[in-house]
């Protein structure tokens, strides 16, 4: 395992279950203070790698490793590196938030509570009550507060929005923007692809256990799609940078574009369009094409 | 580990209390068994009939099994201090203890697994064979405290039913005894939980269900009990009792006679370093297991 700049690496990482591989050759890096997003449906290998990083899992081969420490061998170095919230979450239903804050804090020999108080203020959390009492959502909240209080450079959370309300969703996405903006990194996995648009800088779409797509939500951004509907068929498109044809059904033309967007609707003008609609690209499409019909 | 430990006593400390306030008040109403057998019924039937008579007519045909349960033919149920030794060796005292220990050791790491938290648990910064080890403390705490428990009820039920009787090896059938002479049993009984939780923890370590590890356990233990009873009624079984826990359980041995060690073709075995072995390479099998094994995604 060589060592890097990498505040994650995994290399070849491979975990099979029997004949039966979860996880295939996965190579992912992340840097310190970014954001990436785990995609893909269930069963394509998400937990397995989340799993493997935080040393619950042997890989068959590869190797991963958090701060230079490697996930299994090295599995309690690699976790001083990271708080982790669980997608299936149970927590110790006998004890109270506060009594749960203490006890990971002194796991982890730090003391969480001068944020862990502030987040629960502000989000409305009464830690003196039995977990036992508490629904599912501030359950979670709880155990977002372990996460976000605890002074780690990684945060791995497993699908974090599940039984969060829409405004706890949205201040949990601002939260891990404000852990990017401290230099923390953040490994994200989720159903959801807005919020993974909304937070993300890089998104790494698994499929039956391949990484199969790496996008830069930057580069993302930068792209739109340009739906047009035309009184008649057009011959061709013009070969403008970084413009192609997404889809063309008759008169439906679908124009994905990340190159200036005036030559395109020059264009455009001289075709008889009847309806025309600009919009960002998005995860979607992507995801659609690698796991949707559009992948058949 | 401290953090870990001062956690796994907190959870614990319902069942504990229940299990040793359970002990002790076997141990005190036992007195009261003893005290009324060997100074009110042994005197008031041998004014009639010898004591052997009645013996042998108590303890004949199936009878054998009640004189087994008891702790064998060396046992004189007319004198008080061996029928208070039986209180260490009744099938409920051998239950309980038994039912804490594979309950606690299948609950401490299958069970966590089954409940998820375990998960919870390792994402922090703690080594795997720390959270056996703390176990292992957590043992080393509680089953002392079941013991004196245990030795509780023994003062208890002398005091209330007998009188305690300081530096008195044995006064026949009257309770009058000293306590103290049942404190050596008590490591007897210590060996005993110590040897079923670390049996009980190398199957958690493994496992993923409490439940199931917990009916191996206990279907293990129990037919451990069953071979070693069956085994001094049934000569053919008899071979096999070495090789059950509850043979080099001889608390009645220790305290009647201070007698440390039972015949096994390798010869006189120490009863306490098998038991103490046997807990160690348990606790030893659930470190190589547990600190190697894939753990699986809560359910």
């Amino acid at each position: 395992m060589p060592a890097s700049e990498w505040l994650l690496e995994a290399a070849e990482l491979t975990k099979d279950y029997g004949s039966f591989r979860a996880l295939d050759r996965l190579n992912l890096t992340i840097a310190p203070g970014e954001i990436v997003g785990l995609l893909g449906p269930n069963g394509s290998g998400k937990s397995t790698a989340l799993r493997l990083m935080l040393g619950f899992l042997r890989p068959t081969r590869g190797w991963v490793a958090i701060g230079g420490h490697d996930c299994w061998r090295d599995g309690v170095a690699a976790r001083q590196q990271v708080a982790y919230l669980p997608g299936e979450l149970r927590l110790y239903e006998n004890m109270t938030g506060r009594q749960i804050l203490r006890f990971l804090g002194q796991l982890r020999q730090t003391d969480p509570s001068p944020v862990a108080d502030t987040l629960a203020k502000r989000w409305d959390i009464d830690l003196s009550r039995p977990l036992v009492e508490l629904s599912s959502g501030m359950k979670r909240k709880v155990a977002l507060l372990s996460v976000l209080a605890a002074p780690v450079p990684l945060l791995i959370l497993d699908e974090p929005t599940n039984t969060l309300d829409p405004t706890m969703r949205h201040e949990l996405l601002e939260q891990l923007g404000h852990a990017r903006d401290r230099g923390q990194a953040v490994l994200f996995s989720s159903h959801v692809l807005a919020e993974v648009e909304q937070v993300c800088d890089r998104v790494a779409i698994l499929c039956r256990g391949k990484l199969v797509h790496e996008q830069a939500l930057r580069e993302l951004r930068r792209t739109s799609l340009v739906r047009v509907v035309l009184a008649r068929p057009v011959a061709e498109v013009p070969p403008l940078p970084g413009l192609h044809v997404h889809r063309r059904e008759g008169g439906h033309l679908v124009l994905e574009t990340s190159g200036p967007l005036p030559p395109l609707l020059e264009w455009l003008a001289r075709q008889p369009v009847e309806e025309l609609r600009v919009e960002p690209t998005g995860l979607g499409p992507i995801y659609r094409r690698i796991h949707g019909a559009d992948a058949e | 580990m401290i953090a870990l430990v001062r956690k796994l006593l907190r959870d614990l400390r319902v069942p504990l209390v229940v299990v040793a306030l359970l002990l002790a008040a076997f141990q005190v109403l036992w007195a009261r068994v003893s005290q009324r057998i060997t100074e009110e019924l042994v005197p008031k039937f041998t004014a009639f009939l010898p004591l052997g008579f009645i013996r042998n007519a108590l303890f004949e045909g199936t009878g054998r099994l009640m004189e087994t349960l008891m702790g064998g033919e060396s046992i004189d149920f007319s004198r008080a201090l061996d029928m208070l030794s039986v209180g260490y060796v009744h099938p409920l005292v051998q239950s309980i203890l038994c039912i804490w220990a594979v309950g606690r050791a299948a609950g401490a790491l299958a069970g966590e697994i089954d409940r998820g938290t375990l998960e919870l648990l390792l994402a922090q910064p703690i080594a795997r064979w720390r959270v056996v080890a703390a176990h292992g403390v957590v043992d080393v705490l509680t089953i002392p405290l079941l013991c004196l428990s245990l030795w509780a009820g023994n003062w208890a039920g002398i005091a209330i039913f007998g009188e305690i009787d300081w530096g008195s090896a044995d006064n026949g059938h009257l309770l009058r005894a000293d306590p103290r002479i049942f404190a050596p049993g008590l490591w007897n009984v210590a060996g005993l939980l110590f040897a079923v939780s670390g049996a009980t923890m190398a199957l958690s370590a493994a496992g993923r269900f409490r439940g199931r590890v917990m009916a191996t356990a206990v279907l293990l233990t129990l037919l451990q009990y069953l071979v070693n009873v069956i085994g001094q009624l049934w000569p053919a079984v008899e071979g096999l009792r070495p090789l059950t826990l509850f043979y080099y359980y001889q608390p009645q041995q220790i305290i009647l006679a201070n007698r440390w060690s039972v015949p096994t073709v390798l010869g006189p075995v120490n009863v306490l370093l098998v038991l103490a072995g046997v807990g160690a390479v348990g606790y030893l099998a659930a470190l190589w297991t547990f600190c190697r094994r894939d753990l699986p995604a809560p359910l």
